[in-house]
């Protein structure tokens, strides 16, 4: 038991640390790379870069901005991402390890305000996942790792908890810390492959729309030029039939109806 | 607000296409289609897709949107389409996705590998109907940009689904044959209004001006070396009589020198819509025009989109020259006004007055508060709606569905279904509406709806307020 717990704390916290550094910094460089990129093919430089500030700022600074609409679902959120930031990086326990290991450390957070912030993460990502599953909007746009995503990341929180606070035997102890070493260890080696990459990516997003809409001239002839279309452009459909010409001998029959109408989800009340 | 009921659901998206064409193209969306090759379908799309790809810029907003997507369904309240369905397929993030997912599925390495591994059949037919239907269901009206915490831009994804779709024969017949007219038709505009009947009218409007006026009021055609070159929504010219003559008054009261050229005249751009290729050679064609005339700064009239296209789009295809500067009439009517060249009648509207912005001009907070101050200078009663200025929402017809008369019904109900609730709450007699598309739009969703507005131009209502200098008012 105490190998593996060892394993997941040494070698294996050391590789998916690595992994998520290095894979967040490549996202992070390729991002902007293709900004500048972007930014070099189209003529048009003029961009707004005080609104591209604002509203980034107004993003990662949700004050005002996210109590407008969706007020409960928004706090909730809020709560839930404050307690992901602060407490891997400020819980006592975790400084203390990082002393130990590599010499250095930053101060902690007192261990009260670490419980209220596990406390709260855990409620909001309870929260959160009744709200997704409970609002029809949200549940229709979920996909199985949006369920996943919550539920691992609230395993390290509960076990954390339980560690520091929980009479427990020692055998129930290393069984939890295992599972707590070993989830987070699984968090931070995926996260720059999946959707957490919004923690770093983020900030990005304001200048990657608006560099986005800066179209690069001669793209649309060159586009037709590749698909072989350059004289049978999309508006003159009648040429680009000539070209690719309509076969009808196979259509099959249930097309011809259409498509069948849904009942209109309930309106139901966002979380 | 209340969700549409069934009875109205049924009626806005029943299809009035004949069974045979469905049969044919294979296509079962609301909006007449012209012919196309069903053939092959789904791959015919992806080879688009990566033709589009390969030389545009989609490639790095594509990249970034499927790594943050969080799917947390914030954009859901922003979106009046679902507002009024509560359907979960008009969410914007779901309508996104379409895209998205093929892109994640045959345009990354990760998407191909887990593919090959799954056995995933990737793009079917059935999605790229999908994708037909739901690309037409959005305004492209980019509110739920503000309310993306990741600052996805889901009207960027409509353009681009819309783009590739058309790249494989998919736009609606409305826009295909006004874009055809204008690229290659005799007349060169959408509206097909040939020269002689533009002259025509010009110079009625001009008569009728003379008489009610007393001021003599030209609309300068084709003159060279002028400062701005006006370009309005081509239908202006037949069917907004009082907004072309608010802006020749403005014109006249200011004295600086401005045109109409024969070459070209229409503001609009449907590429904006649906195509990169349209918006770049309907951009040309305005800038071929103003190198004829040796224009100094290019002037678009009333219409959302059309400014639009011209401010941000303008120096992306015509910019390497230095590009010249793009002003919209109400962004110069409000500059005149300003520096006391523009005298207007306070008070010389006396009934309410609400302002709807046009999402295309507004959304960037580009024009917001000119329209507002000089409407507040001309009404005794002026309104605002809830919510309103960069936050306002779509009039239910924008990104192109305005044109498509086969949709109305879908227009009127669901589209527009929250922005006539706006209306009616204001209370107005008159709601102003600098934007073509708005203007048809709301037109009909006041009639449909039954609410006693009337819609007009900013500059319809300065006509009525224009002060001329005291030596030439009678």
């Amino acid at each position: 038991m105490n190998f593996w717990l060892q394993l997941g704390r040494g070698p294996l916290f050391a590789a998916a640390f690595a992994v998520m550094v290095l894979g967040l910094a490549r996202l992070v460089l390729l991002t902007l790379f293709g900004v500048a990129e972007n930014y070099r093919r189209s003529w048009d430089k003029i961009i707004n870069w005080k609104e591209v500030a604002f509203q980034t700022t107004n993003w990662l600074v949700p004050v005002g901005r996210l109590w407008r609409r969706r007020p409960v679902y928004s706090t909730v959120s809020v709560l839930f991402h404050a307690g992901l930031l602060l407490v891997p990086f400020f819980a006592a326990a975790h400084v203390l390890l990082w002393r130990r290991s590599v010499g250095f450390a930053w101060g902690a957070m007192p261990q009260r305000a670490t419980d209220v912030l596990t406390i709260i993460a855990l409620l909001a990502g309870a929260a959160l996942f009744i709200g997704r599953v409970g609002s029809s909007a949200s549940r229709g746009i979920s996909r199985p790792q949006e369920y996943f995503w919550l539920i691992l990341l609230l395993v390290p929180f509960a076990t954390g908890f339980l560690c520091s606070h929980a009479a427990l035997t020692a055998k129930a102890y290393q069984t939890l810390m295992i599972l707590h070493v070993y989830s987070a260890d699984l968090i931070m080696a995926l996260m720059p492959f999946t959707k957490l990459a919004h923690c770093v990516l983020a900030p990005l997003s304001q200048t990657v729309t608006a560099v986005a809409w800066k179209f690069p001239p001669g793209t649309g002839d060159r586009v037709a030029a590749t698909l072989g279309c350059a004289d049978c452009p999309t508006w003159l459909p009648k040429s680009r039939l000539e070209r690719f010409p309509i076969d009808v001998s196979d259509a099959r029959p249930e097309m011809t109806q259409p498509p069948p109408e849904v009942e209109p989800a309930a309106q139901e009340v966002t979380a | 607000m209340q969700p549409i009921t069934i009875e109205e659901r049924q009626k806005a998206f029943a299809s009035v296409k004949k069974p045979e064409i469905i049969q044919r193209q294979r296509l079962p969306v609301r909006y007449h289609v012209e012919d196309f090759c069903v053939e092959d379908r789904p791959r015919r799309f992806l080879e688009a897709f990566a033709a589009i790809l390969k030389h545009s810029n989609y490639r790095l907003a594509l990249d970034h949107y499927i790594r943050v997507t969080a799917k947390c369904a914030r954009c859901s309240v922003a979106c009046q389409v679902y507002e009024a369905t509560g359907d979960r397929r008009d969410v914007p993030c779901y309508r996104s996705e379409l895209l998205l997912s093929v892109y994640r599925r045959h345009f990354t390495v990760s998407g191909v590998l887990r593919g090959r591994l799954l056995g995933d059949p990737g793009l079917t037919d059935e999605k790229v109907q999908e994708m037909a239907d739901a690309f037409y269901n959005c305004t492209a009206c980019r509110r739920c940009h503000f309310e993306c915490p990741l600052g996805i831009d889901h009207a960027l994804i409509t353009h681009l689904g819309r783009y590739i779709l058309s790249e494989i024969g998919i736009v609606p017949r409305a826009l295909a044959v006004s874009v055809r007219e204008q690229l290659i038709g005799k007349t060169g505009n959408t509206s097909a209004i040939p020269v002689p009947a533009l002259l025509d009218s010009l110079e009625f409007l001009s008569e009728s001006m003379q008489e009610e006026l007393g001021v003599d009021v030209p609309f300068p055609i084709d003159q060279e070396g002028a400062e701005y070159l006006f370009l309005p929504a081509v239908s202006d010219f037949m069917m907004e009589a009082d907004t072309l003559m608010g802006n020749a008054a403005v014109f006249r009261a200011t004295g600086d020198s401005w045109t109409i050229g024969t070459g070209y005249y229409d503001g609009i751009n449907y590429g904006l819509f649906y195509s990169d290729q349209v918006m770049e050679h309907v951009v040309k064609k305005i800038h071929a025009e103003a190198d004829r005339l040796k224009i100094k700064k290019i002037l678009i009239g009333e219409c959302g989109h059309a400014s639009r296209v011209a401010k941000y789009f303008y120096p992306s295809y015509c910019g390497q020259r230095p590009a010249r500067p793009v002003v919209n009439i109400m962004e110069y009517t409000w500059q005149a006004w300003k520096q006391g060249r523009l005298k207007l009648k306070p008070g010389a509207i006396a009934e309410r007055v609400t302002y709807h912005d046009p999402c295309n001009i507004a959304r960037p907070g580009w024009i917001v508060q000119q329209p507002r101050e000089l409407l507040k200078a001309i009404c005794s009663d002026y309104a605002e709606m809830v919510p309103n200025g960069r936050r306002n929402i779509c009039c239910g017809g924008g990104g192109g569905t305005v044109s498509i008369d086969e949709i109305r019904p879908f227009r009127t109900t669901v589209g527009g279904r929250s922005k006539a609730e706006q209306i009616r709450a204001t209370g107005a007699k008159i709601c102003v509406a600098p934007c073509a598309n708005c203007k048809k739009q709301l037109r009909e969703l006041m009639e449909d709806n039954g609410i006693d507005c009337q819609i007009v131009g900013l500059h319809d209502l300065l006509y009525k307020a224009i002060i001329f200098d005291s030596k030439e008012t009678p």
